[in-house]
């Protein structure tokens, strides 16, 4: 694409974009007539399956591994395919070739009955489950928990719940505690307009298309905007390779269970108790003092959905005395899977986790 | 140099503006969002939403009941009868697994478990990231 010598750079600007409008035509012809792009292609076992709850254990591809494994817990309403997105834009791949042993939760889409799931379930049954397989099909006595936005609020509470063991390290990644900094959400689930009884009692489970909604809402011209961008850079493969990737990510919601979305919406986003320390599961005060182990927190300075302001307290809550937030350029995704992330937080989370886990 | 050429590029200088505008409604739309006003409007649409979910449950229970058809109800209690077998295969699989694996792997006759990594790596020195 680069101009011969001799010529100006106005009509070498001139050709390069005849030229990208002739490859976005026939690149915009190939973006409609081909599927979605494969994910989650880290070779794995499933290890464990409960309902719709699947246990993986990622491959090792080193000769010798880190001790200590590693146990990453997603969010309730998010596929964990975020984690190990493509060859090259996958956090769980570059964990594996870095020698850790990676184990992921994939909750699975909820069916009509899991909508009288509670948050008890996951934190106190599930979690606690999934770690005794990790632990047995492992042999080790202890691990790292990894937790995402919603899947760092389950860790932590398990964490808070479990102070005997085995965790070893836990670390989050833009996870919310502090409700009164997610503005546009506490606004639109304001108990005087928004009856969750009444939502949970006649869907069930909440549907994948109000979370969605609810999602593009936080930035209501971010749709027009990217698809100019995608037009714009439908010459361009990788750009057009990633955007696919992350939009088949983002579409691809699932319902959030029932019950659990009534206790998430009451006690979190009404009674904001997680910050003040009376947040309650299974009967259970949840005190995150109660946290002694090493405690990572990585946030995203540019994140729409889990607000710095939401998620700054979280650290200072944790009693452990090896704890740490660290603050990352990009948005609640593209933290954990974007092209940066590979330059950010992947390096970030191994040099934590590799002296923490011999 | 490199700002004077962006610019006059007219292409460059579209691209900052899509991206301030998209910036600029976010927040103009945001700010609108975060009032009574439309939390109330929210709330409207979701009573509504609810009460033809409920009217067409009601209607469709109705409708099967008289084509003698289960209703989602008793699908849904078939649905959870099948997942508590499917619960139980499982944890019958993972003890024959587990029996099998424990045969197969027998450390005093030198055979060992699963062919896995050892657990021996240690993180790189701070004198080899250099």
């Amino acid at each position: 694409m680069s101009a011969p010598a001799g010529e100006t750079s106005i009509e070498a600007r001139v050709r390069m974009e005849v030229e990208r409008a002739i490859q976005r035509s026939i690149k915009g012809l190939e973006y409609i007539s081909t599927g979605d792009p494969a994910v989650g292609l880290t070779p794995k076992d499933i290890i464990y399956r409960r309902g719709t709850l699947q246990l993986y254990h990622y491959r090792p591809q080193t000769d010798e591994v880190y001790r200590v494994p590693v146990l990453l817990v997603m969010s309730l309403v998010s596929k964990p395919y975020i984690l190990d997105l493509a060859p090259g834009q996958s956090l769980v791949e570059f964990l594996v070739r870095q020698g850790f042993d990676v184990y992921m939760i994939d909750w699975g889409v909820p069916r009509p009955e899991d909508a009288r799931l509670r948050l008890e379930d996951y934190v106190l049954d599930f979690i606690p489950d999934c770690v005794g397989r990790v632990l047995e099909d492992s042999g080790e006595e202890e691990l790292s928990v990894v937790g995402y936005c919603m899947g760092g609020q389950l860790s932590t509470m398990y964490a808070a719940l479990h102070p005997e063991g085995p965790l070893k390290n836990l670390a989050c990644f833009t996870t919310p505690v502090d409700s009164d900094g997610m503005v546009l959400f506490k606004r639109w689930l304001d108990p005087r307009y928004f009856d969750v009884d009444r939502v949970v009692d006649t869907l069930g489970n909440v549907p994948p298309e109000l979370i969605y909604a609810s999602f593009d809402m936080l930035k209501p011209a971010g749709r027009v905007a990217k698809n100019i961008q995608l037009w714009d850079n439908l010459w361009n493969d990788d750009f057009v390779r990633s955007y696919r990737l992350f939009e088949r990510w983002a579409a691809d919601q699932i319902p959030f269970p029932g019950e659990c979305f009534r206790q998430f919406t009451k006690q979190f986003m009404w009674e904001n108790r997680l910050v003040r320390n009376e947040f309650e599961v299974g009967g259970r005060r949840v005190d995150l003092g109660a946290v002694k182990v090493p405690f990572l927190h990585v946030v995203a300075e540019h994140d729409h959905i889990v607000p710095y302001d939401s998620a700054r307290p979280l650290v200072s809550l944790i009693g452990s005395e090896d704890r740490r937030e660290v603050m990352l350029k990009g948005g609640h995704v593209s933290l954990v899977a974007g092209g940066n992330a590979v330059y950010r937080l992947w390096p970030q989370l191994e040099s934590w986790l590799a002296e923490r886990s011999v | 140099m490199a700002e004077k050429q962006q610019a006059m590029d007219p292409l460059a200088m579209w691209r900052e503006w899509v991206a301030q505008s998209e910036r600029q409604w976010n927040a103009f739309l945001n700010q609108a969002m975060a009032t009574d006003e439309f939390s109330k409007a929210m709330g409207r649409f979701m009573d509504f939403y609810l009460n033809l979910q409920k009217g067409m449950n009601e209607t469709m229970g109705r409708y099967l009941q008289l084509v003698n058809m289960p209703s989602r109800q008793e699908v849904l209690g078939l649905g959870e009868r099948l997942s508590a077998i499917e619960e139980r295969l499982g944890r019958i699989e993972g003890m024959l697994a587990r029996g099998a694996e424990a045969e197969v792997s027998d450390p005093e006759n030198g055979v060992s478990p699963v062919n896995r990594p050892a657990r021996t790596k240690q993180p790189p020195s701070r004198g080899n990231d250099a």
